[in-house]
């Protein structure tokens, strides 16, 4: 199916679901709420002229610099293997909850992108079996991915400096 | 041991945690798991990963476009072209422009050169693991070959950042082609002096077969990607179905599995070896003549003998080294095939020189839970083998 296909379809069968939908320079690309990413998820994998059975990624991103609501916003690509088409769903969240659904009960693939969204963007996966760090380690304090977060900073080493450093960790940083 | 009513010894199950790596010599870097061990039989893997860890899609948050290039180098390093392809390809679609037909050859060629030696330091370790000293030193010797052919065309044995915006970094010389086509008429034979060494050998096969398997429905859920995804059956070549850089001008096989064990990837890789062989040997008869970047000088470096004579040229010389290339507001992703499967960027612009958000979807990261699953039920001798057939890059893992 082409992206305009899939949109199509998709729009007709879970309309209300769905917030807007565009063919972003060739691909299909959904927005939707996070209280419906679990049943549009499994919807796209089951239906069988869409057949989504592939989880490419999920990736967080952070628009803190662009001042637009939500803040937070985690991307899922699925690919079909039999189809050979592709879809793109865009899930916005808020800074107070950034909660979103696990879907790693329909991809086994989900559960390590889900842990590094938690590692490293703070989102809490509900309904992960072992939501964990994974990357940074176990003792780690902040989540370096957000745009808050400091690109360098050192370590306190010394006590004289240690307010100094500690303002300048929590301040939002020049980042370029 | 307790005693049955039946009169029989009966063992209780006590199971021992093993630790491995992160400093083992066939985790192939700095990978560490941990087994929970009944016997000699794996019962759990717990994978730990992130000993590695850069910073590296932080970092790009801070870095112009041109300065992403060489750290994508180093996430996949033993196929830089790769990661440079797909960087590019992201961003050149968000720019909207096409590079010369010339410049996409000579992209194929590196990509396949590079898959080529990926491939063969694979099969080196990946034998080495296994007890076969000899394949080791044999595949050795021909990535050094294609380690000096990277070295003539970019001057950098591996971490090329050959593959740069809108095309490559310099054109071929004909020298370069002529020793190109040199090894790739030297190659197959090589190729099959490896498969004489494993592929018939029974201890290799006693090794391999039916060890590690992944049915083809397990391998779809749990994101494999790649020759191990191939390997269990899947007819999934990105090259395949979804042609960028003019793959869909040249004729190859997209070899594929039944089994999915190791024995198959073994199988499906050295194929891909002689597939790349074939497509380097296509472009190198159809490279066609031209450009070998755009002709755009808002993208790509204007000629560097124009700079005396042009003052716009100097200008754009002056504004690119200076401020770098700025590409439209939005957000994309494009994969390509790299050698251990899909390697895709997720570049998120704001409009800006600099990126704000730069995702790797990493092949071997999303199959280490997968290959950990592999091992469950498996003999603690087999686990090198499996880690081996998946062919990770701890680069890549953690970025």
């Amino acid at each position: 199916m082409t992206s305009e296909e899939i949109i199509e379809k998709v729009k007709a069968d879970q309309g209300e679901a769905i917030d807007s939908s565009e063919v972003n320079l060739g691909d299909a690309v959904i927005f939707i709420g996070k209280e419906s990413i679990h049943e549009i998820a499994e919807y796209l994998k089951k239906d069988p002229c869409l057949d989504f059975d592939y989880l490419s990624q999920i990736t967080g991103a952070d628009y803190l610099n662009e001042d637009r609501e939500p803040r937070f916003e985690v991307v899922y690509e699925l690919h079909s293997m039999e189809k050979n088409h592709s879809i793109r769903i865009r899930v916005g969240l808020d800074e107070e909850d950034p909660t979103i659904p696990t879907v790693s009960d329909l991809w086994k693939g989900a559960l390590y992108p889900e842990r590094e969204l938690f590692d490293m963007f703070g989102f809490n996966v509900e309904g992960h079996p072992n939501l964990s760090r994974l990357i940074m380690p176990e003792e780690w304090e902040g989540n370096p991915l957000r745009k808050d977060y400091p690109l360098t900073i050192e370590d306190v080493t010394f006590t004289h400096n240690r307010e100094f450093k500690q303002d300048l960790v929590k301040s939002k940083p020049p980042t370029r | 041991m307790t005693v049955t009513e039946q009169g029989l010894l009966e063992r209780e199950k006590d199971s021992m945690t093993l630790n491995m790596g992160p400093q083992h010599p066939s985790t192939h870097g700095v990978f560490r798991v941990v087994l929970e061990m009944d016997g000699e039989l794996v019962d759990s893997a717990e994978p730990h990963i992130g000993f590695l860890h850069t910073g590296i899609e932080k970092t790009s948050e801070a870095k112009r476009y041109v300065h992403v290039i060489p750290m994508t180098d180093r996430l996949d390093y033993l196929s830089p072209p790769g990661n440079n392809l797909a960087f590019c390809l992201t961003v050149e679609k968000l720019l909207q422009t096409n590079v010369p037909e010339r410049a996409n050859y000579l992209r194929v060629i590196m990509c396949e050169l590079a898959r080529m030696a990926s491939h063969l330091v694979w099969l080196a370790t990946h034998a080495l693991d296994i007890g076969a000293m000899t394949v080791f030193l044999y595949c050795w010797r021909e990535r050094e070959m294609i380690l000096d052919l990277n070295e003539e065309i970019s001057g950098v044995r591996m971490m090329t950042s050959y593959i740069r915006l809108g095309g490559v970094a310099q054109d071929s010389t004909p020298g370069w082609l002529q020793s190109v086509r040199k090894f790739i008429e030297y190659f197959p034979a090589k190729i099959d002096e490896y498969e004489r060494l494993l592929t018939r050998n029974p201890i290799w096969m006693d090794r391999t077969q039916n060890i590690g398997v992944m049915s083809r429905e397990e391998a779809i859920n749990w994101s494999m990607s790649g020759p191990v995804l191939r390997a269990s059956g899947v007819n999934w070549d990105l090259r395949k179905q979804r042609p960028y850089s003019g793959y869909e001008n040249f004729e190859f096989e997209v070899p594929t599995g039944k089994n999915g064990d190791i024995y198959d990837r073994y199988l499906v890789r050295v194929a891909e070896l002689r597939q790349s062989r074939e497509i380097v040997k296509q472009a190198l008869k159809k490279l066609p003549e031209g450009p070998y970047k755009v002709d755009d000088n808002k993208i790509s470096l204007p000629n560097r003998k124009t700079l005396k004579s042009s003052m716009e040229a100097l200008i754009h010389h002056f504004k690119l080294v200076s401020e770098g290339v700025s590409v439209p507001k939005g957000e994309t992703y494009v994969p390509v095939e790299g050698p251990r499967g899909e390697v895709g960027f997720y570049i998120v612009s704001d409009g800006s020189n600099v990126p704000s958000r730069v995702k790797l979807r990493a092949p071997s990261f999303m199959a280490i839970p997968g290959m950990c699953k592999m091992m469950e039920g498996c003999f603690i001798a087999d686990v090198v083998g499996i880690i081996g057939s998946i062919d990770i890059v701890m680069g890549e893992v953690d970025r």
